[in-house]
C-alpha cells in the first residue's frame, strides 16, 4: 500500500518534467533547419508537393498551434503518426525495444556482475600488482572507442576466422521461430553484447573496487575479520553489500538510459533497435518518432530511479520509502 | 534434449544446402526502407527494393552515360506526333500483376491521374500534361499542352525513384498511395515478388517466374541495410556480397590494391552529373565578374585530382560533361589554371592584399557528399594561395540546401546535372530556376533554353545548347571542375550489375538487379 502510494507520488512528479522534456525538444526540433517536406519531396522537390505536405503535417501553422496540437494528442494517450512510414509511432518504437533491450540489457547485467566481482576482488589488497594491472585495465576499457572495438571484433571473429556473423539480428532466411531462432539471435548478440559490456566493465571494476577498498577499511570489518569470518566471506559479505549504494546508483542510472545507450553499437552492428531508429528520425525530422521516443524515454528514466530507491531500501536498513 | 539436438542439427544442415540450391544475391543498403509504397513520396532506402518490384511505364539506368536517355519497361515502343504534342506508349502485351491479374492501359492512367491529384512528387514530371486517354488495353495516349522533348527522358530518370505504376485494382479503394495493406506488401509487376520484410533487418524478394522479360538469374534479392560504411567493406571483403554498391565506395587511394586482386572488379562509372562550384553572383564581390575569372583561374584541377581522388577523378573543363556527348561543347572552356592571371585580375577588380596578404574573405560550403568534401579542402588552399582568405563552412545536407535556397553562401560545391536531356539547363542557369541557387540571370540564355526543348530534330536542338555553354563560360555563374564518378567492387565474373557496362539498358531502374548474372550462367 505505501509502496502503491510512493508510486503514484513519483508518476506524479515525473509528469511536469515530462511536459518540460516535450517543450523544450518541440522548440528545439523546431528551431533546426530543415524539415520533413524537403525530405519527402526529394530530388526535384515541387513546390506544390512541399506546400501539400507541411500542410497535411500542420507544419504551416505557428510554433504554438502546433505545440499545443501535439500536447492535445498527447493527452489522449495518441503519440502520433511517423511523418516517415505513416505508422503509429507507438508501433514503430515498440517494434525496435525489444531488439534494444536484449542487446543493451544483456551488456549491462554482463557489466556489472562482472566489472562488481572483479573490482571487489582487487579491492582486498589496493596498491598489490594485480590492482595496478586491473585498474589500467579497466580504465583502458572504458576509454576505447566502442565502434572501433565493434570494428575489430567483425574484422577479426566474423571476417578472419569466419566464426561468428558480422552483423544482423538474424540470419538472412535462417529459422523463423522455435528454439532454432532463439539460438540463431544468440549467435548474433555475441559480438555486439562482447563490445558493449567490455566498454562499460572497466567502470564497474573501478566503482567496485574503490567502494569496498573503503569499506574494508572500516572498524566493523576488522570486527568481523577478528571474530575469525572467512576472507571471501568478509570481503562479499561485509565488503560487497556495504559498498553496494553506489554501484546501484550508476546502474540506474545508466538502467534509464538503456534504450538510447546503444546508438554506435546498434550502428555498427546493424542491430534493428531503438537508438538507430532515433538516430534516423532525427537526420529526417521526423518529429512525431523523436518525440515519442523522449516521452518513452522519460518513463524509462522514471521508471530505472524508482527501482533504484526501492533497491536502496532493500539494501540499506536507513533507508525507508 | 534429444529434441533440442535435432533441431540444432536440422538448422545448420538445412540451411547452407536450401542456400546452395538457389542463387541469392544479398545488396546492402546504407538507408532502411521507409515504406515499400514508393510513390508518395521521396525515399532513398525504398528506391532499390521497389524499383525491383514495380513497373514503369519507361526507364532509364546507368546507360544514360552510353548515350540512352530512356528506354521502355511497360511501354514496348512509343511515338511522337509530328507536331510533338501526342505521345501514344504501346504496352507490352500479357503483362501480369504478380497476383495474376493482367495489367492494362487503366492501370497507368490511374497511377498518372492519382500522383497528379495527389501533388505525389513524380507530378512534376506530368506537370505538362493536358489529357491522358486509354483507347484500348495496350494503348496510352498522352497529350501535352506544349512541345517539350524533355518528357519522356525525365518521366525515365524520376521513374526509378517516385515513378511506379500502381494495379488500380488493389488500390482504387483506398484514398491515397500512402494507406492500406498494400504499402508494405506491395503487389507489382517487376522482376521480383515481395516476399516479407523484417524491419531493421532484411527485406526479402524471389524471381518473378511470370516476368514479361523473363525469370531473372538471382532467385532472391535480399536488401540488408547497413549503416556503417566500414562493416560492409568487411562483409564483402568477407565474401557475404557479391556487389558493394557505390555508396559504400573504397577511398580512391585503395582502388590500386584492390584492382590488383584478380577476385574483384573495379567499376567505374562518370555519371551524367559534374561536380563543380556555384558562385553566388548576387554577394560582392562574386558579382564582379573579374573575381569569377580570377577564381576559375586560380583552381588547378590536376592537383585537386590528385589530392583528392588519387588522380582517378577526369577534369572536366566544358559546361557540360564526356558522358552526354551529344550535347557537349568542346570549343569553348573555361579558364586554364593561371595563378599570375588570377592574381593580375583580383588586382584590377580593385581587391589588392592588404596588410595580411589576403583580398576578401570567401566561405566555402558544400553538400555532406564525401568528394564535395574533397574538393572544397583542395579549393580553400587554392583561392588562399591567391590572396582569397577562404574558409569552409560545412554543415548537414538539409541546412546547407536551405542556405542555398536563401542565397546565403559565397561559394559552394555542387552538382550540376546535364542529362537525360539538356533541358536541365534551365533548370540550373535559367532566370529564377529551381536549382539556380547562383542567381544568374540572362534573358538570352532563358530565350534559347526556352525554345530548344520545343524542338524536335536534335541536331537543331544541339546547336543551341552549345550556344548557351559558350554564354555560361563568358559568364562563370558556375565553375565545372570534374565528371562526377561512381565506385563499385564485384566480385569477379558476376555480370549485369547497374554500374557496369553489361547492366547498361538492361538493369530496369538505376537501382534494377534484374540484368545481373552470377558466374557461370
Amino acid at each position: 500500500m505505501r509502496l502503491r502510494r510512493y508510486f503514484i507520488h513519483r508518476l506524479l512528479q515525473v509528469l511536469p518534467v515530462a511536459l518540460i522534456i516535450i517543450v523544450i525538444n518541440f522548440l528545439l526540433i523546431h528551431l533546426a533547419p530543415g524539415d520533413v517536406s524537403i525530405l519527402l519531396a526529394g530530388e526535384d522537390a515541387d513546390p506544390a508537393y512541399m506546400a501539400a505536405v507541411r500542410e497535411r503535417y500542420g507544419l504551416d501553422k505557428s510554433f504554438f498551434d502546433q505545440l499545443i496540437a501535439y500536447l492535445g494528442q498527447i493527452l489522449q494517450g495518441d503519440l502520433g503518426i511517423s511523418y516517415r512510414t505513416r505508422e503509429p509511432v507507438f508501433d514503430v518504437l515498440m517494434e525496435r525495444v525489444p531488439a534494444t533491450l536484449l542487446l543493451a540489457g544483456t551488456s549491462l547485467v554482463i557489466a556489472a556482475v562482472l566489472g562488481t566481482w572483479i573490482g571487489t576482488a582487487i579491492a582486498r589488497r589496493p596498491g598489490s600488482l594485480a590492482d595496478t594491472v586491473v585498474a589500467t585495465f579497466s580504465i583502458s576499457l572504458f576509454s576505447i572507442p566502442v565502434f572501433w572495438l565493434g570494428l575489430m571484433l567483425i574484422l577479426f571473429f566474423a571476417v578472419q576466422l569466419r566464426w561468428l556473423p558480422s552483423s544482423g539480428m538474424i540470419s538472412i532466411g535462417g529459422p523463423r521461430d522455435g528454439f532454432a531462432r532463439i539460438m540463431d539471435i544468440v549467435w548474433h548478440m555475441i559480438l555486439p553484447v562482447a563490445a558493449l559490456s567490455t566498454v562499460w566493465l572497466g567502470q564497474y571494476i573501478r566503482l567496485a573496487r574503490t567502494s569496498v577498498a573503503e569499506v574494508l577499511s572500516e572498524s566493523y570489518v576488522t570486527t568481523a575479520r577478528s571474530i575469525g569470518f572467512s576472507e571471501p566471506y568478509v570481503l562479499f559479505h561485509h565488503g560487497l553489500r556495504n559498498a553496494l549504494l553506489p554501484i546501484v546508483t550508476v546502474l540506474g542510472l545508466e538502467l534509464g538510459l538503456l534504450l538510447t545507450g546503444a546508438v554506435l553499437t546498434e550502428t555498427v552492428f546493424s542491430w534493428p533497435g531503438l537508438g538507430r531508429l532515433i538516430y534516423e528520425a532525427i537526420l529526417a525530422r521526423d518529429t512525431p518518432i523523436i518525440m515519442g521516443a523522449f516521452i518513452v524515454m522519460s518513463f524509462t528514466v522514471m521508471l530505472a530511479s524508482l527501482a533504484t530507491d526501492i533497491a536502496y531500501a532493500a539494501l540499506d536498513p536507513r533507508v525507508s520509502l | 534434449m534429444l529434441y533440442k539436438k535435432s533441431v540444432l542439427a536440422a538448422f545448420l544442415l538445412t540451411w547452407p544446402l536450401s542456400a546452395l540450391a538457389q542463387t541469392t544475391l544479398i545488396v546492402p543498403q546504407l538507408d532502411e526502407a521507409r515504406t515499400l509504397s514508393p510513390d508518395p513520396a521521396a525515399d532513398t532506402g525504398g528506391y532499390a527494393p521497389t524499383s525491383n518490384i514495380y513497373s514503369h511505364l519507361v526507364v532509364m539506368d546507368w546507360g544514360v552515360v552510353a548515350g540512352t536517355p530512356a528506354y521502355g519497361d511497360l511501354a514496348k515502343t512509343w511515338d511522337i506526333s509530328p507536331d510533338g504534342k501526342v505521345y501514344t506508349f504501346h504496352l507490352r502485351p500479357n503483362v501480369k500483376w504478380h497476383d495474376g491479374k493482367p495489367l492494362t492501359s487503366a492501370d497507368v492512367k490511374f497511377t498518372y491521374d492519382r500522383m497528379i491529384e495527389k501533388k505525389y512528387p513524380y507530378a512534376a514530371f506530368l506537370r505538362n500534361v493536358a489529357t491522358i486517354e486509354t483507347p484500348d488495353d495496350q494503348t496510352v495516349v498522352i497529350t501535352l499542352k506544349s512541345v517539350d522533348m524533355s518528357f519522356v527522358p525525365m518521366m525515365a530518370q524520376a521513374a526509378g525513384w517516385t515513378g511506379k505504376i500502381y494495379p488500380q485494382h488493389l488500390w482504387k479503394d483506398q484514398p491515397g498511395f500512402d494507406t492500406g495493406p498494400y504499402v508494405n506488401a506491395p503487389v507489382g509487376s517487376g522482376p521480383f515478388k515481395f516476399v516479407r520484410w523484417d524491419r531493421g533487418s532484411s527485406i526479402e524478394l524471389a524471381a518473378n517466374p511470370d516476368y514479361f522479360l523473363g525469370k531473372p538469374s538471382i532467385d532472391r534479392l535480399i536488401f540488408r541495410p547497413i549503416p556503417d560504411t566500414n562493416v560492409a567493406r568487411a562483409e564483402f571483403d568477407a565474401e557475404q556480397y557479391p556487389h558493394l554498391p557505390y555508396d559504400y565506395a573504397p577511398p580512391l587511394a585503395e582502388v590500386a590494391a584492390l584492382q590488383a586482386d584478380p577476385s574483384i572488379q573495379v567499376t567505374f562509372t562518370p555519371s551524367h552529373y559534374s561536380r563543380d562550384i556555384q558562385l553566388n553572383t548576387q554577394r560582392e564581390p562574386f558579382s564582379n565578374l573579374k573575381v569569377r575569372e580570377a577564381i576559375a583561374a586560380a583552381i588547378d584541377r590536376d592537383a585537386m585530382s590528385r589530392l583528392g581522388f588519387a588522380g582517378l577523378w577526369k577534369p572536366a573543363i566544358h559546361a557540360n560533361v564526356d558522358t552526354q556527348k551529344q550535347w557537349i561543347n568542346t570549343d569553348v572552356r573555361f579558364p586554364a589554371f593561371d595563378k599570375k592571371r588570377a592574381e593580375a585580375l583580383l588586382d584590377e577588380a580593385g581587391y589588392p592584399r592588404g596588410a595580411n596578404g589576403m583580398r576578401f574573405a570567401a566561405k566555402v560550403t558544400g553538400p555532406s557528399y564525401s568528394d564535395c568534401k574533397a574538393i572544397n579542402e583542395v579549393l580553400v588552399q587554392q583561392l588562399r594561395d591567391v590572396g582569397i582568405d577562404a574558409k569552409l563552412e560545412q554543415f548537414d545536407q538539409s541546412t546547407w540546401f536551405r542556405r542555398m535556397q536563401e542565397k546565403n553562401f559565397d561559394i559552394s560545391c555542387y552538382f550540376t546535372r546535364y542529362g537525360p536531356d539538356p533541358d536541365a539547363y534551365r533548370e540550373h542557369f535559367g532566370t529564377g530556376g529551381q536549382r539556380n541557387f547562383m542567381g544568374y540571370s540572362n534573358p538570352q540564355f532563358d530565350e534559347l533554353g526556352a525554345r530548344a526543348v520545343t524542338l524536335t530534330n536534335e541536331a537543331d536542338r544541339a546547336k543551341l545548347y552549345k550556344e548557351m555553354q559558350v554564354m555560361l563560360i563568358r559568364d562563370l555563374p558556375y565553375i565545372n571542375l570534374f565528371n562526377e564518378q561512381k565506385t563499385s567492387l564485384a566480385r569477379a565474373k558476376w555480370t549485369g550489375f547497374p554500374l557496369q557496362e553489361s547492366g547498361y539498358d538492361k538493369s530496369v531502374t538505376w537501382f534494377g538487379y534484374f540484368a545481373v548474372k552470377p558466374p557461370g550462367k
